[in-house]
């Protein structure tokens, strides 16, 4: 099972439509998730990430296409093998915190003993021993989080998917959950997470799929996609007059290490920019094109900027060979 | 089912189910019981009186009533000592007072009563009632009249007798019943399914929904929510059942007979409902849930609020306001082609036909035939009610129109 390159992918989306009367959610999404691997399902704020998590889960069904995980269509028996943390993360405020998480154990399928036994360790572990016997609504915000992840890998999933995991958790708990995922990704386990916090998604994840306006924009091994944008960012640091740097080839200015970092639109000449830089009498330091950092793939293909750009530029990004 | 189990539990161990379970019929009980206890505590040295029948005919006919009355009574002597004697009882209130019967009270009924404090009316009433009876009931034998003119005297008697039903309940006790446990449905079924309702929008509104039907289907945690608050019901009507055949077994209803001097024995127990209209209570109850609370379910997860939810239940609880309404009615001509019909209606019967069997008016099969369209129709309303719920609850925001619920059923 630790192989990425497993025969059958753990999730695997096949022309997956989703509209919400006239508002489409997700167009046309096709994304392989091969077993063993962390995925980061990134996007925008309203792009469809917890849509397609939903179809995924079974929550919701597409209009067309097909979903298969683990092999099934949703909604069967794998729902044992898979844990779950939604978007919007809810608990039984005035249920136990061992009780809760037994509940949660016993719906996916464990023995009560047993998801208390094991809640117990994870309790522990998570430094919130103390707090099994207390309501939930005792409990702070962050240390409920940390609750309801345990309630998601109780049942020691096959497949993990988090939607939103880090979001309002404070550096040291983001760590603690990221050495967690990490952890299972050792043991073999297929993790599918969204955000939109890039470091975080550069930092864990071997894929990614971009996803903006309903649509998959990139999508593939995080490694080979920077080495395929690579001709895409312009490092620059100078002395002088600024202004030399807009112009047709560039997408968006970035600050960055103590310079700039100049988003090229596909096939831009780069040696014109530096023509303008030396017309301008710019004393340039450094002139080089870097490997991009997973931010400026996500600026560069769902950002403001790319919008204006025609589909066929959007389609061309499309799944790796 | 898990569902089941934490519903259930999440309610029956609240302070709130403990007390209103216990509370409920101590409180109903303390109200019945709490006064005679009083009374009988002030009382109890009033209640005792003694009777010096000069007359010499009299004093057993009127201890009699007295007795029936609640009182105490015994005889005492006719000489002046005696009765010092029990005008020193009376005054250091060892007894309530002494009844004095002579000659007069013969020939006109009075007689004299002579206590430390003035009596209340009913107590004046009472005794007079036992003494002027008494006296009748003595001058009419001794002029030779028949049992039968006393009997007229004593105001007759009235036996209805219904026709064709078959049925040996009495009216008298079947309106009580049917009164009282319609009422009862009543509130039991609206309680336990708005319980159901909450507990809907507490879950969206906790958000914690969307992790459970991650894992199971959403009609099977509206069913286990269903069943769970409606075991917490029936628990709670086993307690008071359960309550109700103590207090029979140590005879409570004799002692607040006793006690209150107004009802017999034989009346308290008559009114008592048999075995099988609990049985039907119970068949209703259930049967009226499963069919409001899945109603419920659907209109909570309509809502995000609970705001929200009073208004969208209107529609809901008209229908359960409608046989409250026209119960009176139904229990004055329970068998009316219009109220026949009515009762008939599903979402009626839990009320109606249960007031109408405890007259005695439903033939079995009328009952029968409700029970079976109930049925039917909790399978109609559960489908429909699942796929508007299993829509419902992932949304937030706005209240969906009527059309949009439709939409809803369609493609759920």
């Amino acid at each position: 099972m630790k192989s990425a390159g497993n025969d059958q992918p753990a999730v695997r989306l096949r022309g997956v439509t989703k509209r919400f009367g006239e508002h489409p959610a997700v167009l046309g999404l096709d994304l392989d998730i091969p077993t063993g691997t962390v995925c980061g399902l990134l996007g925008p704020n309203g792009s469809g990430k917890t849509t397609t998590i939903r179809m995924i889960m079974g929550i919701l069904f597409p209009d067309s296409g097909k979903v298969e995980v683990l092999g099934a269509s949703p909604g069967r028996g794998w729902r044992h093998d898979i844990g779950y943390l939604p978007e919007e993360r809810g608990v039984y405020r005035k249920m136990k915190v061992i009780e809760l998480l037994g509940f949660l154990g016993e719906i996916r399928g464990l023995h009560r003993r047993d998801a208390r036994a094991r809640a117990l360790q994870w309790l522990h572990r998570l430094e919130l021993g103390d707090w099994a016997s207390n309501r939930v609504e005792d409990l702070s915000k962050g240390m409920q989080q940390k609750v309801q992840f345990i309630g998601t890998v109780l049942n020691e999933p096959r497949l993990l998917i988090l939607d939103e995991p880090f979001g309002g958790l404070d550096p040291i708990n983001q760590d603690i959950l990221e050495a967690i995922v990490r952890e299972f990704r050792q043991k073999g386990t297929t993790v599918l997470f969204s955000t939109h916090l890039m470091d975080q998604a550069e930092r864990l994840c071997e894929r990614v799929c971009l996803i903006s306006r309903a649509r998959k924009v990139l999508d593939g091994d995080l490694r080979e996609l920077k080495r395929r944008e690579s001709r895409g960012v312009l490092a620059l640091e100078f002395e002088g007059a600024d202004g030399w740097m807009r112009g047709p080839e560039v997408m968006e200015v970035e600050r960055a290490e103590g310079g700039f970092h100049l988003l090229l639109r596909e096939g831009a000449d780069h040696g014109e920019i530096l023509r303008r830089g030396l017309a301008a009498g710019a004393k340039i330091n450094r002139f080089e094109l870097v490997e991009p950092r997973l931010h400026e793939i996500f600026v560069k293909h769902a950002g403001p900027a790319a919008a204006d750009a025609d589909p066929a530029h959007v389609s061309l990004q499309g799944g790796p060979p | 089912m898990a569902v089941i189990r934490r519903e259930y539990l999440a309610r029956v161990r609240t302070r709130w189910f403990l007390i209103s379970t216990i509370g409920g019929p101590l409180f109903a009980i303390g109200l019945v019981a709490g006064p005679a206890y009083l009374a009988q505590r002030s009382q109890g040295q009033i209640r005792r009186l003694a009777v010096v029948d000069r007359t010499g005919a009299l004093s057993a006919g009127v201890s009699g009533r007295l007795v029936e009355g609640g009182y105490r009574v015994e005889s005492a002597g006719t000489s002046e000592e005696a009765e010092r004697e029990l005008r020193r009882r009376v005054q250091e209130g060892e007894i309530g007072g002494y009844l004095v019967l002579d000659g007069q009270t013969l020939s006109r009924g009075r007689a004299v009563f002579r206590t430390r404090s003035s009596p209340g009316t009913v107590r004046s009433l009472t005794i007079r009632g036992a003494v002027v009876e008494s006296a009748l009931n003595l001058r009419l034998r001794q002029d030779g009249a028949a049992d039968d003119v006393a009997a007229l005297l004593n105001g007759g008697e009235l036996e209805v007798q219904i026709l064709g039903a078959g049925s040996e309940t009495s009216p008298g006790s079947g309106l009580a019943a049917g009164f009282i446990g319609a009422f009862l449905l009543y509130i039991m079924i609206i309680f336990y399914a708005v319980a159901v309702m909450r507990a809907v929008i507490d879950e969206k509104a906790d958000r914690i929904v969307e992790i459970i039907i991650s894992a199971i289907r959403p009609w099977e945690l509206m069913l286990g929510k269903i069943f769970g608050v409606g075991a917490v019901g029936l628990t709670q009507l086993a307690v008071w059942l359960l309550m109700g055949v103590g207090l029979l077994a140590m005879g409570l209803p004799a002692m607040l007979a006793a006690q209150q001097g107004l009802v017999s024995v034989d009346e308290l127990t008559a009114a008592l409902p048999s075995f099988g209209l609990v049985a039907l209570f119970l068949a209703f109850f259930v049967l009226g849930y499963f069919l409001y609370s899945a109603l419920y379910a659907a209109v909570g997860a309509m809502c995000s609020s609970e705001q929200e939810a009073q208004q969208a239940q209107l529609p809901v609880v008209m229908l359960l306001v409608v046989p409250i309404v026209v119960l009176s009615t139904t229990l004055e001509n329970p068998d009316t082609g219009l109220m026949s019909g009515l009762s008939l209606v599903p979402f009626f019967s839990p009320i109606l036909m249960f007031a109408r069997a405890a007259s005695g008016a439903a033939p079995a099969w009328h009952i029968g035939l409700s029970l079976v369209l109930m049925a039917a129709t909790i399978g109609i309303v559960a489908w429909v009610a699942g796929r508007i719920y299993r829509v419902g609850i992932l949304m937030q925001g706005k209240r969906p129109s009527v059309p949009e619920l439709w939409r809803w059923v369609r493609e759920g």
